[in-house]
């Protein structure tokens, strides 16, 4: 009872006290009947209206809810298979630390299996020749490059050489050979599988089998080898079996700072393999392109695409850039992501050069779909480089497209364009056939002619000559400088052999002056071109036409002159001496190109040397009546100049 | 004592029921403030200083956007509709002066801008800033519509829609991509598997519950409560646009299929033709769009869009739907202007009229007009030697919008409806031979008009 302490306004009284307050209150009230009632009636009423609010409550909930469901709704027809892939993937890779590596090298096939899983499986007769090599992660085991080099021919140990030289530090590599790879293995790269520390790798002999697996930059972890016993016959078959411990995850990967651009660069260098420096942990290559910006830049709004196949690498080389990808190889792509790109892919729906063709298409139509308000597009193709300069010739002179009805494209090859013939990287030239190999295509022709008649998969054509044919080209031309703008560095393209391009690509010259001003644009269209020509036709010397134009002294050892040469062309395409002519010069001549009017512009020894086919090129009128047109007899039995033989 | 107990029960109930009441009273509050208080605090919300939540995020916003360089611009219809009533207001108040936050500070969950991709520079570097300011984002991405037309071509995704919200107040943030035909096109806000649902109310988004097709808008800035924003020059044609912005792409893959099945016609007369037709296509959207005519692509046009994605090669002509209350009397002249003489004109405004234009190449322009009635539309035909009625009945349509060899064109949104009423169920089948007076199956005769109205229900040159 002590305890207790009143409350203030009840302080007077006892706990008794407080009963009787209570009980006086009770019987106050109950004589005042009418407020005992209202009082009543409130509670009651303020009861009724709590509930009503919890009613309304719950109501609102319940509709925010179902809404909430309805969003939910449309995604159900949408299925984000991806989205469940990728972890299952990275689960699986997490507790084994030993890989079971198989490799198998023979006459006729090859196999990789990693775990059990056939990573690489060649059987295809007449088809990859030489050293298959795959590099495996050293952490997770994954297959991050596959490459095979045709050993057996010029070259390709070079290749091969480059290429393991960007693998990094620590990988797993595997190697094996399939029929031969001995046979163009030089001593570089003998040398560099020794340094890998194989034994039998730099003593491979003709028709060897040979499987390796090694750790680059450490131990060897498995090599067999089998001698070929004479020459018409191959080593008998090796399989190797061997385990490949793994290491852990931070030792495979670099600590680059945390930002968008190494985020991009950890995911590719986690994924793929082969692209050495890009994957520096010390001093990676950038992968951002920061041009310096042209003056008055033209083509700031012009997309380039990029026609690719399955050639990754030629992708690392330098925002309106599209890469097209031909099939759906996973490695192209990354190399797009790594640089930021956007990247199309195109799943091949026909065979060899109608595919290309088709992909051609898709290209273009896709580039013009995705910037509608472009009215030109870049096309390059993955094997090109582009010169320092590319971009700042073509905004120099896109103008001529939109200016100059008469002309088709604008082409930054030159096909005459050889270091012993083109000179004057400032100069311009009209050709009537069309180069390609990085070019400008206006949208108005694409649109309103090529897409619509482009040719059906069927057809099985390529799609150049396509466009060079006459039905195509009606009579316009394209612009092209002397010196080319892009180089042509792939070796095993879709249309491309190692000796073909040996002969007719390797000595091509390429601009390396940054920011060439070209001479007098506007002198390159239509009119103002002929009046170009005739002036240098009037200021050129006639050579000595007793001479025979491949020898060397036929154009005098001069500089910064004009020369002049006429050559017999019977008719618009008699092409007989033309051809004799350009074999000699080591030009192309595999057809005819270059050619304005019957005129072809070139240098010789620094000269501008000009040849005029008479009399079918309408510059004949500047041939003095003395000289007497250059014939060459085409070799007897070609087969390939059927005109040669009407004519004698 | 039961009374008394009774009496005290009452009592005690009332005590905590209140308490139960303060309590919901208050959180009711919260949760409409947080739902949309548009409604319930016009009257103390729009009131609000520059204080307020939707403001400052708004601010934010436009500070994140401009300091990376995105070009953003406000396509809110409410704030924009606010815009175009004060117009002379806006354009007056220079920065900073304004006294009142009139525009941005009524209460509200979203503030829509929108962002043409091509000008996007920097969109992967973007998030992060926006988070580090103080957003919360949210981007939904698919693939992109321009590459479905071309054969088994797959690309990167592209961003469709961000959601960035801070605070209680969100900012949607609508990707425009530019499509072949001049006009800008956003993607169908769909919520992917992981998103959060509840993230924003997603239902109460203004754009992104279909796709939709703007015209290309020229943009102008101003000062609003004391921010710089980038406008639609023309606010109220772009208004104008938003509820007939709905677009729907053309069934490439369908198309594909049927192709598949029946073959393109590659010979040079379909190849011509087709080039014809688009280019008379062209020229009569051209003179109609600039005469303000609403059409539709009608007949034979609408079902080469549907079924192929083409102009079908043996159609012959190119048929256009419009409606009656969009007639306008300089019609025809505006087609002869552009080189597209009458050819023939059948009945009179107030029924079945029907236009024909001669076009280059043979080509022939049909212009069909739609009459409403209370549970159909319908359009008319009349034979010219017997002067006999037809009539057209289709269920009734809305209209949408869709590309259509390179051009932004409507077509009715109900289209198998309209197709199945002009063509039946068979449609997908090709079938060259077609006959105006019998072979639709939403044919009906119409009498024959009075001899006397024959000079001028049947015009033809």
């Amino acid at each position: 009872m002590d305890d207790w302490k009143p409350s203030p306004l009840i302080k007077p009284f006892g706990a008794r006290k407080k009963r009787s307050w209570y009980l006086t209150w009770k019987y106050k009230l109950t004589n005042q009947r009418a407020l005992r009632r209202f009082c009543q009636t409130g509670a009651v009423l303020f009861l009724l209206v709590t509930v009503i609010v919890n009613i309304k409550l719950i109501l609102d909930t319940r509709r925010a809810i179902s809404e909430a469901y309805e969003d939910r709704e449309p995604e159900q027809d949408y299925d984000d298979a991806r989205g469940h892939l990728e972890p299952q993937q990275h689960r699986g890779t997490g507790p084994r630390r030993v890989l079971d590596v198989e490799v198998y090298s023979s006459r006729s096939k090859v196999y990789v299996a990693v775990d059990g899983t056939t990573v690489l499986e060649d059987e295809a007769r007449e088809q990859g020749r030489g050293i298959h090599v795959i590099v495996l992660n050293q952490a997770t085991g994954h297959v991050m490059a596959k490459r095979v080099f045709d050993t057996y021919s010029p070259h390709e140990d070079e290749a091969m050489v480059l290429f393991l030289n960007m693998v990094a530090p620590g990988r797993v590599l595997i190697c094996t050979v399939k029929d031969e790879g001995s046979f163009h293995l030089k001593d570089t790269a003998k040398a560099l599988l020794r340094s890998l520390g194989s034994q039998a790798g730099p003593t491979l002999g003709w028709r060897d089998t040979w499987a390796f697996v090694g750790r680059k930059g450490g131990p060897v972890l498995g090599e067999k080898h089998s001698k070929s016993p004479a020459l018409s016959s191959w080593g008998d078959p090796v399989l190797l079996k061997t385990d490949v411990p793994l290491s852990s995850a931070e030792e495979a990967e670099c600590h680059w700072a945390d930002t968008e651009l190494n985020r991009r660069r950890r995911r590719f260098c986690s994924k793929v393999e082969g692209y050495g420096s890009v994957c520096s942990c010390k001093d990676p290559t950038p992968i951002e392109f920061s041009p310096d910006p042209l003056p008055d830049n033209k083509v700031l709004n012009v997309p380039v695409a990029v026609i690719a196949a399955n050639r990754p690498n030629y992708l690392y080389s330098p925002q309106m850039i599209t890469v097209f990808i031909d099939g759906y190889y996973e490695e192209p792509m990354d190399v797009v992501a790594l640089f930021g790109l956007r990247g199309i892919q195109h799943t091949p729906i026909s065979i060899k050069n109608a595919r290309v063709s088709q992909h051609y298409k898709a290209s273009l139509t896709a580039t013009f779909n995705l910037f509608p308000e472009a009215k030109f597009a870049v096309v390059l193709e993955e094997d090109l480089d582009i010169a320092v300069d590319f971009f700042s010739f073509l905004s120099q002179s896109i103008h001529l497209l939109e200016e100059d009805d008469s002309l088709y494209c604008i082409s930054a090859w030159n096909d005459q364009g050889y270091e012993h013939t083109a000179e004057d990287p400032a100069l311009l030239y009209r050709v009537e056939t069309m180069p390609g190999l990085g070019w400008v295509l206006r949208k108005s022709l694409y649109k309103e002619e090529l897409e619509p008649k482009w040719p059906t998969p069927e057809k099985l054509w390529d799609w150049d000559i396509w466009m060079r044919m006459p039905e195509q080209r009606r009579g316009r031309e394209c612009v092209i400088p002397d010196v080319s703008r892009s180089y042509h560095f792939g070796i095993i393209g879709l249309n491309m052999n190692g000796y073909f391009h040996e002969a007719y690509f390797k000595k091509h010259k390429f601009n390396t002056v940054p920011s060439v001003q070209l001479q007098n644009v506007d002198s390159l269209k239509k009119d103002a071109y002929e009046v170009e020509i005739h002036r240098l036709l009037s200021e050129a010397k006639v050579l000595d036409h007793s001479k025979h134009p491949c020898e060397d002294s036929f154009v005098p050892d001069t500089e910064g002159h004009v020369y002049v040469a006429f050559i017999q062309m019977e008719k618009e395409d008699d092409f007989t001496t033309w051809t004799q002519l350009a074999k000699c010069l080591h030009i192309w001549d595999l057809d005819v190109r270059g050619n304005h009017k019957g005129l072809w512009r070139l240098f010789r020894k620094k000269n501008h040397f000009l040849v005029v086919g008479v009399p079918a090129s309408p510059y004949s009128v500047k041939k003095p009546p003395s000289v007497i047109p250059i014939y060459l007899e085409p070799p007897p039995k070609e087969e390939g100049a059927p005109g040669a033989a009407e004519q004698t | 004592m039961s009374r008394i107990s009774k009496n005290v029960i009452l009592a005690l109930f009332t005590l905590s029921s209140s308490a139960f009441l303060l309590f919901q009273l208050y959180y009711y509050k919260h949760y409409l403030s947080a739902k949309n208080g548009a409604g319930l605090s016009k009257s103390k919300g729009s009131r609000v200083g520059f204080d307020s939540v939707q403001w400052r995020a708004v601010k934010k916003f436009i500070m994140l956007t401009s300091s990376q360089n995105v070009p953003v611009f406000l396509i809110d219809p409410l704030i924009l509709e606010l815009i175009n009533k004060n117009f002379e207001q806006v354009k007056n108040i220079s920065y900073g002066s304004a006294s009142k936050c009139k525009f941005f500070c009524i209460q509200r969950d979203f503030t829509t801008f929108a962002l043409q991709y091509h000008l996007w520079k920097n969109e992967e570097g973007w998030f992060p800033v926006a988070e580090n300011m103080g957003f919360q984002c949210l981007k939904t991405e698919s693939k992109d519509p321009r590459l479905d037309g071309i054969d088994s071509l797959s690309g990167t995704e592209i961003p469709l829609h961000c959601v960035c919200k801070w605070a209680t107040h969100a900012i949607h943030l609508v990707v425009f991509h530019g499509r072949s035909g001049n006009y800008l096109w956003h993607g169908h806000l769909r919520l992917k598997g992981h998103i959060d649902r509840k993230f924003v109310p997603f239902r109460k988004l203004q754009f992104g519950r279909y796709p939709g097709a703007f015209d290309r808008p020229e943009l102008q800035q101003v000062t609003v409560d004391g921010l710089e924003v980038v406008i639609p020059k023309d606010p109220e044609h772009f208004l104008e646009e938003i509820p007939h912005s709905r677009f729907i792409e053309c069934r490439y893959k369908e198309a594909r299929t049927f192709f598949q099945q029946y073959l393109d016609d590659s010979t040079v007369e379909a190849m011509t033709f087709q080039k014809s037709a688009k280019e008379l296509l062209q020229l009569a959207a051209k003179t109609l769009n600039k005469l303000g005519v609403r059409f539709w692509l009608s007949s034979g046009t609408c079902l080469g869009w549907y079924r192929q994605c083409s102009i079908i090669p043996y159609s012959k002509d190119v048929d256009l739907g419009i409606f009656i209350q969009d007639y306008k009397h300089d019609i025809i002249l505006a087609f002869q202007e552009a080189g597209l003489p009458l050819k023939h004109k059948f009945g009179k405004v107030e029924d079945s009229l029907e236009l024909s234009f001669q076009g280059k190449d043979d080509v022939k322009l049909d212009i069909f007009f739609f009459y409403e009635e209370t549970d159909y539309m319908w359009n008319g035909g009349t034979q010219a030697k017997s002067g006999k009625k037809f009539k057209y009945l289709f269920p009734k349509f809305t209209l949408c919008w869709t590309e259509f060899v390179d051009m932004k064109v409507r077509v009715p949104c109900e289209t198998v409806e309209y197709i199945e009423a002009n063509y039946g169920k068979s449609w997908k089948i090709p079938i060259k031979t077609w006959d105006w007076k019998n072979s639709p199956p939403n044919v009906q005769p119409n009498g024959v008009w009075p001899i006397s109205e024959w000079d001028e229900v049947i015009q033809l040159y």
